[in-house]
């Protein structure tokens, strides 16, 4: 009964009912939309980045984090990554060496990270490969091989072909020396990269740094890095029983993740901001309404209604406002989210930006339950909360008074 | 006959700031079961307020009022509403009726409010309905009756719950002369045919011949009470 007298009710102002429910389906529209494409350009933004070199996850050795040396390897590394990636959601592990050298072209040397890769593995986890600007990448059976980044190569004054000299210490502390010849050079558009990484093969690399039968990291690679996020309690479970720990993208990008969760709270003030303004114009308007019915329901008093029950009609009128405006404001933003997540979006002045991340210029949204339902959901909650206010005004109404409209 | 309406000493003091307004200064009242009464007075002499606090919608600032012998200045909100619904109706001079439910609606809305079962509800709201003389106008909604036929379902409403008593504070005030014949006719051939108690506050001397009895007010005191015609017994 209640319903329909509440329904009803709506409807004696149409207007303001559908300027109401107009206001809150436009900034549940605006909520769904935002939120499910932000939540899509982190996500890209993350992944494509972590694919670059770090990988989605990496096992290490204990204590490798904080001080990453040679002598802290992992043993019988091919073994470890082949049962990694029998874990759900892990498509990839390559063994890595880790070493650090001294780079010389003749009279230039320069201080560089060495890395050995084995060039098939690593090709599922780091997106270097797809980025040599000159000459190729790493292949099975490469021996002398080496790619740099173009910075690196430009300072050290080499170019494909030329041979580079390689002096470290090892392992065991022995000195490690090697020739390579450049084979490629790549620009990944991160100058910390393209300033300071030689990639070698694995084998070559365990020959030179005395690591034999070890690797110092193994990136983790998925189809998604949501994929292997959810395989962390399994990682953990295959690390802590071979004595090597499991990192996930956050610790190992600390920078990135703090900055996302910096964007991401910025953003929810300013969602915040919308929400409350949308409850605030909503709760205005009905205690307008109920002001303006202060007679009408000092009659229904009269009759014998109870108070209670003339509350909870207005709060039934308010709910039916939010479930119509935020539903429809679901239905809008979900209809164009999907039709953008289909389109792609393009956003002018980004695509230079965008392709140095190796990123296509089109980004697109993906709607999720929750990027869908956290605006609409955030909205439906103030407004009823908020519906405290009329409910109680109703609630304390004196019949007489109220017959009186005062 | 017993008082169904019984005041001892009513006071009512409004309070408007710092100002005391007496609208009530000490009432006695008895009004018998099956009364038909009427009361007058001066614009401010308190009819309203005293319908009011009989119809527990106020309370009064000092004195008793008891209904069916029941005191009820110190019953709970919600007992008052119960107490409402069940014994006594209401008609007012306007806004009476729900807007935005029909005739019928209006009327089965209190049928509602009383539990009463979804299938005898349509039946009993068109009984009543068809006592005041609404019979065809059963879907209108207020706004397209004319005045004298909202009056006439606010009394189909207030009869719907089959009250001990029917307050109505200015009925006919927004009435033309014959509507205004026509609803004090019906209201006492209800009086008549039912035994429901009314109390009518009215200025009106139509409404006034109709009566057995006459209260005047004045300035919040009861001035004169006569009652007339064959049957006053008690
Ligand atoms: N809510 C209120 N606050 C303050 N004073 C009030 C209030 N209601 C009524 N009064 C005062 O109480 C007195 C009695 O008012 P009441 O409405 O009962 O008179 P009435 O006899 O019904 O008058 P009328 O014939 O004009 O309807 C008046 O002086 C009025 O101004
Ligand atoms: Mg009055």
């Amino acid at each position: 009964m209640l319903v329909a007298l509440a329904w009803r009710n709506l409807w004696r102002r149409p207007q303001r009912t559908i300027l109401s429910l107009l206001s809150i389906a436009l900034v549940s529209t605006l909520l769904v939309c935002v939120v499910s494409f932000q939540t899509a350009v982190y996500g890209v933004m993350k992944e494509t980045t972590l694919r670059i070199f770090t990988g989605y996850a990496q096992l290490q050795p204990l204590g490798y984090a904080d001080d990453p040396g040679l002598e802290r390897t992992i043993a019988r590394p091919e073994d470890l990554a082949r049962e990694a990636t029998m874990i759900d959601g892990v498509t990839a592990a390559a063994p890595r060496v880790n070493g650090f050298a001294i780079l010389a072209n003749g009279e230039r040397s320069y201080g560089a990270a060495v890395v050995g890769v084995d060039p098939a593995s690593e090709a599922q986890i780091s997106s270097i490969g797809s980025m040599i600007r000159e000459g190729r990448y790493l292949a099975p059976g490469d021996s002398d091989a080496a790619i740099l980044g173009d910075i690196l190569a430009r300072n050290l004054g080499v170019t494909v072909g030329s041979k580079v000299t390689v002096l470290g210490s090892g392992r065991d502390g022995s000195v490690s020396a090697d020739v390579l010849r450049v084979v490629g050079i790549y620009h990944s558009g991160i100058p910390e990269l393209d300033r300071s990484i030689l990639e070698m093969p694995l084998a070559r690399a365990q020959e030179t740094f005395a690591m034999s039968g070890f690797a110092n990291t193994i990136a983790l690679g998925g189809a998604t890095l949501e994929g292997v996020n959810n395989a962390m309690p399994a990682l953990q479970e295959l690390a802590r029983k071979q004595g090597v720990i499991v990192r996930d993208w956050g610790s190992m990008e600390p920078a990135m993740r703090d900055g996302i969760t910096l964007k991401i709270a910025t953003s929810m003030m300013f969602f915040l901001t919308l929400v409350v303004v949308v409850a605030f114009i909503i709760l205005n308007t009905l205690l307008m309404s109920v002001l303006e019915r202060t007679r009408e329901f000092g009659m229904l008093l009269a009759v014998g209604m109870q108070p209670h029950m003339i509350g909870r009609m207005v709060w039934i009128e308010l709910v039916g406002l939010a479930l119509v405006g935020c539903g429809a404001g679901l239905a809008i933003g979900g209809g164009i989210t999907l039709w953008l997540q289909h389109q792609g979006v393009l956003i002018p002045g980004m695509a230079d930006l965008l392709s140095q991340f190796g990123l296509p210029p089109r980004l697109y949204p993906a709607l999720s339950p929750l990027s869908a339902l956290i605006g609409p959901g955030a909205i439906f909650v103030a407004i009823l909360i908020g519906g405290i206010v009329p409910y109680l005004r109703v609630a304390r109404l004196t019949p007489a008074l109220a017959m009186r409209g005062a | 006959m017993s008082s169904i309406i019984q005041c001892r000493g009513v006071e009512k003091i409004y309070r408007q700031g710092d100002v005391e307004v007496p609208a009530l200064r000490g009432i006695d009242l008895d009004i018998q079961a099956g009364d038909f009464a009427t009361l007058s007075g001066p614009s401010g002499s308190g009819k309203t307020t005293l319908l009011s606090l009989i119809g527990g919608l106020d309370r009064p600032t000092g004195g008793e009022i008891s209904i069916d012998g029941e005191p009820i200045s110190g019953m709970p909100k919600a007992r008052l509403a119960d107490l409402r619904l069940h014994k006594i109706g209401f008609v007012f001079q306007t806004y009476s009726l729900i807007p935005v439910l029909s005739a019928l609606e209006n009327v089965e809305f209190i049928l509602r409010l009383l539990k009463v079962p979804p299938a005898e509800r349509g039946p009993r709201a068109r009984e009543v309905l068809r006592q005041v003389g609404l019979e065809g106008l059963e879907d209108r909604r207020p706004s397209r009756l004319s005045g004298g036929q909202q009056q006439r379902v606010a009394v189909a409403r207030a009869l719907a719950s089959r009250p001990a008593i029917v307050l109505a504070d200015e009925p006919t005030a927004n009435l033309d002369s014959q509507n205004a014949e026509e609803l004090i006719a019906l209201m006492a051939e209800l009086n008549a045919t039912s035994g429901i108690t009314f109390l009518i506050a009215t200025h009106d001397s139509r409404v006034i011949a109709h009566t057995r009895r006459h209260i005047e007010m004045t300035d919040g005191r009861i001035t004169a009470d006569e009652r007339r015609g064959a049957d006053i017994a008690a």
